[in-house]
């Protein structure tokens, strides 16, 4: 029905080009948020596994030759990064020390020192007991080398010098072993 | 030369070639820029220059601690370090990509505010340019399809039928709302497009 | 007791929106008195459940009753009760019960509104508001319940958050972001209903663009608060890091504004109504991805919540909401019909779709470099950043292409403009635009993008000048009214929304032009200073005078007085503060902040140490800062004066 005068104007019943160009917006959108659900945006994964480990030369608390990296190879090293100031590291030391003692030589178990006082981490030593090197890290180079971005983080060397694992957070007995194992020690 | 100021010279220098590491002092532990990228590339900067620089490059690189700023804003004591460690590399020598890529090959990708232009990244750089490029194109081709449209031949009323411009009420007030409403009818306040004829 | 009577509120509001959706969907396909009488009746009903239940809450925090599951999680006996009220939207369940307060009472009011008008519209409207509003009551009587019964009764709360007490800010933020935000549901219901009913007239385009503007205001406000809370209380010197969240609430602003603008030309001309709905309802669309944004933890924000169930449930309603926009616009949008065309010549009505382009392709760019780190998540598995540097350099050109064509749009004429029109239009202001980057020039700016943020800030100033005061000085001469009278007939009375428009546009041109000055032109200087040493930054010569501690409740303040003297001359003594909250590790810094006329001296404590008195000071001198809050204020203003509505503007 054209009137005279109007301009013509047939409505189609669906406008194809809005219906793509929108679902082209919009469904790659909730795709992306789907997927993402669940993630924990601010656990960030550890370039460094797989990868040779940063060196590093760092003066122990008791005093003594600095302690290098290249000094430790032969065999699987823990190094633990820690401070006096984190609950989890409370909670995670008393396994460390127990551990570095049942493995006596088949493992070398190292602690670094994380933004903290040395007579902080004397006392605290001294209090729950030590079994391996507390390393102090002036400037936290070697922290920023490991890539840190909290305590307690606990990486895992072969005996190559390759880092095999990383655990973000206390360890319990489990990932402590099953950690181990992938540094190669054995059984 | 003398065979024996010869044999001396090669003793002395032997010496000092192996007491050289001893010499140099102990490289500050932890950081190893040079095995990870390599010599340092650019100038070795100082004083208000080396002030600013770290300031920039800082503001690159992502605070690990408090992920919301960049290490040249976060007060917090990683931040403090990392910035100490750039003002370093800096004054060796070390080139932004450089620091960059040290700091990426410790953190991740993640440490970096910019997305470094590799691979997927590309999308986010061009994103924009591209949707820019499109919209103009859009914007273009809507205004050259309206100045086609104008072009051609209008909708002309049918002889006798449309409103002509004399066929409008005398009260002023009256002949407004008429006008209106042909404008919303046809288009146009008089019923036609101006310049065709009645 | 307190808790099961919230629940009830809770489920009463859950019911009537429900019912209320429907009985105004049925209304709206059969048209019947009756059936819009009871639409009305339960948007009422569903608007006093919401405040009901929210001033139960309030009371029950003030109370500190602690038998309820939210007073439990927030409230405290420590706190002063400004806190306690304020807890109300300090975690995630109170903040969706207030957000069910605000569109409670925005339906309510909207309803009210339009009582006696629009009736072939007004039924489809409420039946979306009420939908909107049934999906929130379902996450306050489901994900989100804040009325959950506590037992054993504890004696004490926690309180919130220590960063949330800081300042006064924090009672005044997120209410007006809340209202700019959720205000937005108001207008999508308007556009739904135009595009239902296959109409967008005259005569709608009005409360639309009404009841647009009025969320607007509150979230251009919101915005901007948001930045000088940031600025005031974190201490790092800036206010805006291009966060997920501080995004979030960018998006629909862009959106919005843009909206604004194409519905002014869908009004006079009666072209763009599609574009003006797609804006409106992506405005809306914007606001639920916002909110899922912040609170489904899916984003690293310092804002963001933890997650919980609630992201996905509020992800499904996006994706209704997304299928319902799409569906209804590919349906519909081409009974839109154009009442008039665009002029294809350069002339103002072009220059609307060019500002559409700019703004759409603005909200693409942030929303692209939000999503992006989530884009690459998925596909590659690695965590990377967008930052700040990005979105930086993407947002000043757009920025400073929008200034100038704040200047260019309003300058050209109507319709299409002779070469000589454009001349005489376009060119003059060129004055303007040149003494402003001579100014700048000569106080010392270099950098490029400044210049030219100064030069097309000067132009867009004198362009609106010009607009503010021509239709004072054409009533002058065919009045002869005093330059007070004319600017109350020609500007108040008359040509409110051309004088608020304005208004807006001179404040925006300001903030862009300070935005730029201040984040190009600061100084920064940070020193080691002992008790009784001086720094220098910019003008001002800093002595660190002594070192205070206080003890409060709820934190231990190291606080630093230094003393601040410029040209001799003692200007008083400020005092950054470094606080100790229990329950977090690192210190929390409150900055000091001395406001003159042109530059903010901003002081902030990186570390100190009362036992050896070493402070690590801080010091910036940040100019044109106040500028920013100032030409907010401003736009505010000029859009409230805008909003006040006339009997002039429904005339034909």
């Amino acid at each position: 029905m054209s009137e005279a005068g109007v301009r013509e104007h047939k409505p189609r019943p669906l406008n194809q080009r809005v219906l793509l160009v929108g679902l082209a917006v919009v469904a790659p959108l909730v795709a992306v948020l789907t997927m993402n659900l669940g993630r924990n945006p601010h656990v960030i994964g550890s370039p460094l596994v797989g990868r040779a480990a940063p060196d590093f030369s760092l003066r122990p608390l008791d005093g003594g030759e600095p302690v290098t990296l290249a000094s430790l190879r032969g065999r699987p090293v823990v190094i633990n990064f820690w401070a006096t100031w984190c609950v989890p590291c409370f909670q995670e030391h008393a396994l460390l020390v127990s551990t570095a003692r049942s493995l006596a030589e088949r493992a070398r178990f190292i602690g670094v020192i994380y933004e903290d006082s040395e007579e902080q981490v004397r006392g605290f030593l001294a209090r729950q007991g030590s079994a391996y090197p507390s390393l102090v890290d002036p400037g936290s180079r070697t922290a920023i080398a490991f890539g840190i971005f909290g305590v307690p983080e606990t990486f895992f060397i072969d005996a190559e010098g390759r880092i095999a694992a990383k655990h973000v957070g206390p360890l319990d007995a489990q990932s402590l072993e099953a950690k181990l194992r992938q540094a190669g020690l054995a059984p | 030369m003398t065979p024996r100021l010869t044999a001396g010279f090669a003793l002395v220098t032997t010496a000092l070639l192996l007491a050289a590491p001893l010499a140099i002092p102990q490289q500050p532990a932890g950081s190893e820029p040079s095995r990870v990228v390599g010599p340092s590339r650019g100038r070795a900067l100082a004083g208000e220059v080396l002030a600013a620089r770290t300031e920039e490059v800082a503001g690159l690189l992502r605070c690990p601690v408090c992920q919301g700023l960049s290490v040249a804003d976060s007060p917090a004591t990683m931040a403090v370090n990392m910035k100490a460690q750039v003002k370093e590399l800096l004054a060796q020598g070390y080139d932004q990509e450089q620091i960059l890529a040290y700091f990426e090959h410790s953190y991740g990708e993640f440490v970096r505010l910019e997305p470094p232009l590799r691979g997927v990244n590309w999308l986010v750089w061009l994103g924009p340019v591209l949707a820019l490029a499109a919209g103009g194109a859009v914007v273009a081709w809507t205004l050259r399809s309206r100045r086609r449209a104008a072009a051609e031949e209008p909708v002309v009323p049918l002889p006798g039928l449309g409103p002509g411009p004399d066929m409008l009420p005398d009260d002023p007030e009256l002949a407004r709302h008429v006008r209106r409403v042909r404008e919303l009818a046809y288009g146009w306040p008089d019923g036609r497009p101006p310049g065709s004829s009645s | 007791m307190t808790a099961a009577i919230g629940r009830n509120l809770v489920l009463l509001a859950l019911l009537v929106s429900t019912v209320g959706a429907v009985v105004a969907a049925a209304t709206a396909a059969r048209r019947s008195a009756a059936g819009w009488a009871w639409t009305r009746r339960l948007a009422y009903l569903f608007a006093l459940s919401m405040i009901a239940a929210n001033g139960l809450m309030v009371w029950a925090l003030l109370a500190r009753d602690f038998s309820v599951s939210y007073v439990a999680q927030v409230g405290s006996r420590a706190v002063p009760d400004w806190v306690a009220v304020v807890s109300l939207w300090s975690s995630l369940e109170g903040s969706i019960l207030f957000w069910g307060l605000v569109i409670g009472a925005y339906v309510g009011v909207a309803t009210w509104a339009n009582r006696d008008r629009h009736p072939e519209y007004m039924p489809w409207a409420v039946a979306v508001w009420l939908a909107c509003g049934a999906f929130f009551a379902f996450l306050l009587a489901g994900p989100a319940q804040p009325f959950q019964s506590v037992s054993p009764v504890p004696a004490d709360g926690a309180g919130p958050n220590p960063l949330l007490q800081n300042h006064l800010l924090m009672a005044i933020h997120p209410p007006f972001l809340y209202l700019g935000f959720v205000g937005m549901t108001i207008p999508f219901g308007l556009a739904s209903a135009a595009l239902l009913t296959g109409r967008l007239g005259h005569d709608f385009l009005r409360p639309l663009r009404t009841w647009l503007m009025l969320p607007w205001t509150f979230l251009t406000v919101a915005i901007v608060l948001g930045g000088w809370w940031a600025y005031e209380v974190l201490g790092w010197g800036g206010y805006w890091a291009w966060d997920p969240v501080e995004n979030a609430s960018l998006l629909p602003w862009l959106t919005a504004t843009a909206a604004l603008h194409s519905a002014l030309l869908s009004e006079r001309k009666g072209v763009l109504k599609g574009w003006t709905v797609t804006l409106v309802l992506a405005t809306f669309l914007l606001t639920i991805l916002g909110t899922f944004m912040t609170r489904s933890g899916v984003f690293n924000s310092v804002h963001s919540f933890t997650q919980s169930a609630i992201g996905p449930t509020i992800l499904v309603f996006l994706v209704l909401a997304l299928a319902w926009s799409i569906a209804l616009l590919a349906l519909r949008i081409d009974r839109l019909a154009a009442e008039g065309t665009i002029e294809p010549a350069l002339g103002r009505d072009s220059l609307f779709l060019v500002n559409n382009l700019l703004f759409v392709l603005f909200t693409f760019t942030v929303l692209l470099g939000t999503v992006f780190p989530l884009l690459v998540e998925a596909l590659r598995g690695v965590q990377m950043s967008v930052g700040r540097p990005y979105f930086d350099r993407m947002a000043v050109p757009l920025g400073v292409a929008l200034l100038l064509l704040m200047g260019v749009g309003p300058a050209l004429p109507w319709g299409r403009a002779t070469p000589a029109q454009v001349r005489q239009a376009l060119v003059p202001p060129l004055v303007g635009a040149a003494l402003l980057a001579a100014l700048g020039a000569a106080l010392g700016v270099r950098r490029p993008w400044t210049l030219v943020a100064l030069a097309f800030g000067g132009y867009t100033v004198q362009v609106t000048l010009r607009e503010l005061w021509l239709p004072l000085a054409r009533r002058r001469r065919a009045h002869g009214e005093s330059l007070g009278q004319a600017l109350v007939e020609a500007g108040f009375v008359r040509g409110r929304r051309r004088l608020g428009s304005y208004l807006v546009h001179a404040g925006a041109a300001v903030v862009i032009v300070a935005i730029a000055v201040s984040s190009t032109m600061g100084e920064s200087r940070e020193a080691q200073l002992r008790v009784g040493e001086k720094t220098e930054v910019g003008d001002y010569t800093l002595t660190f005078v002594a070192v205070d501690q206080v003890s409060e409740p709820h934190r231990e303040a190291v606080v630093a007085r230094v003393a601040v003297s410029r040209a001799g001359r003692e200007l008083g003594v400020l005092s950054p503060r470094m606080n100790q909250y229990e329950r977090q590790r690192e210190p929390i810094g409150t900055p000091a902040v001395r406001s003159s006329l042109f530059e903010d001296l901003y002081l902030s404590v990186m570390n100190i140490d009362p036992a050896s008195g070493q402070l690590d000071l801080l010091a910036m001198v940040n100019p044109m800062v106040g500028w920013i809050w100032a030409a907010t204020a401003l736009m505010a203003l000029g859009s409230l004066v805008a909003l006040v509505p006339s009997r002039a503007d429904t005339r034909l």
